[in-house]
């Protein structure tokens, strides 16, 4: 009987200390949420205008197409 | 699966079963040595001494657990000769090597109880003062790569499982042992019975 009652004490030890290590347990760290910014764009007629940036907008890039070089 | 990738099932499980090994290991020293200085009586001998034992198996069998589960472990990847051979682990192999060898020692401490009588009274408490050098580099194992053991905590955890058997280590040194005492013969019976039978009544 001794054993019988030494593995139910062992077991539920094991449970125990697992549940509180697996509560416990440091979460990975998630990445930082993007904070907008915002730009001062001044005009050619020297008129400033707040412009807000959203970091995290994935906005596609306007390319332009450079022109080939004229020969000669 | 989604639930392994997530939760380092067999990290968790290394230091759970190491823990509850070094509590288990700590009660069956505290226990022998309560056996030893006597100060729980001699009444319960036979049962605590049955407990001592038994419970050095069960940590024992935890002490494999925390083995297998660091084994198996994909990120420490200590492979069982690492966890079997001291001084084969690939990180920190000195405090872990006193792991292994708490591990083997008390394999030999619990196999002990069984040929006791084959291998005699003096050598088995000769060998039985091993247990005080496997709680020792036990703790000393816990302390340097125990992950609950870092810091303040880890002192006071330490502590909390030294101070009993650092008590009773001088208990046993100071507490004189009591001299065997040799068996009295029990009183003899009476061969006659006694005269009160045969008393004349004492008249009012």
């Amino acid at each position: 009987m001794r054993p019988i009652w030494a593995t139910v004490i062992a077991t539920w030890s094991l449970f125990a200390v697992l549940a509180i290590l697996a509560w416990t347990r440091p979460q990975p760290a998630s990445a930082p949420q993007p904070i907008p910014g915002a730009v001062v764009v001044k005009g050619k007629n020297g008129t400033s205008n707040l412009v807000v940036v959203q970091p995290g907008a994935a906005t596609s890039h306007a390319t332009t197409r450079t022109s080939p070089v004229p020969a000669g | 699966m989604m639930v392994a990738q997530s939760v380092p099932v067999a990290w968790l499980v290394a230091r759970s079963a190491g823990l509850v090994a070094l509590a288990f290991l700590t009660v069956s020293v505290t226990l022998g040595l309560a056996l030893s200085t006597r100060l729980l009586g001699n009444k319960r001998g036979k049962l605590l001494l049955g407990w001592h034992q038994t419970l050095m198996w069960t940590g024992l069998a935890m002490v494999a657990l925390h083995g297998g589960a660091l084994a198996l472990d994909p990120v420490m990847r200590f492979g069982f000769v690492g966890v079997l051979v001291p001084g084969a682990a690939p990180w920190r192999p000195l405090p872990v090597a006193a792991g292994i060898v708490t591990g083997w020692l008390m394999l030999a401490l619990a196999a002990s109880f069984h040929v006791r009588r084959t291998i005699g009274q003096g050598r088995w408490r000769l060998m039985h003062y091993a247990s005080f050098v496997a709680f020792g580099i036990g703790l000393y194992h816990a302390l340097n790569v125990g992950t609950e053991f870092s810091g303040a905590r880890g002192l006071i955890i330490a502590g909390a499982l030294a101070a009993p058997v650092t008590w009773l280590v001088y208990a046993r040194i100071l507490i004189p042992r009591a001299a065997k005492k040799p068996p009295t013969r029990p009183a003899p019976e009476p061969t006659t019975r006694p005269q009160a039978e045969s008393r004349p009544a004492v008249p009012a």
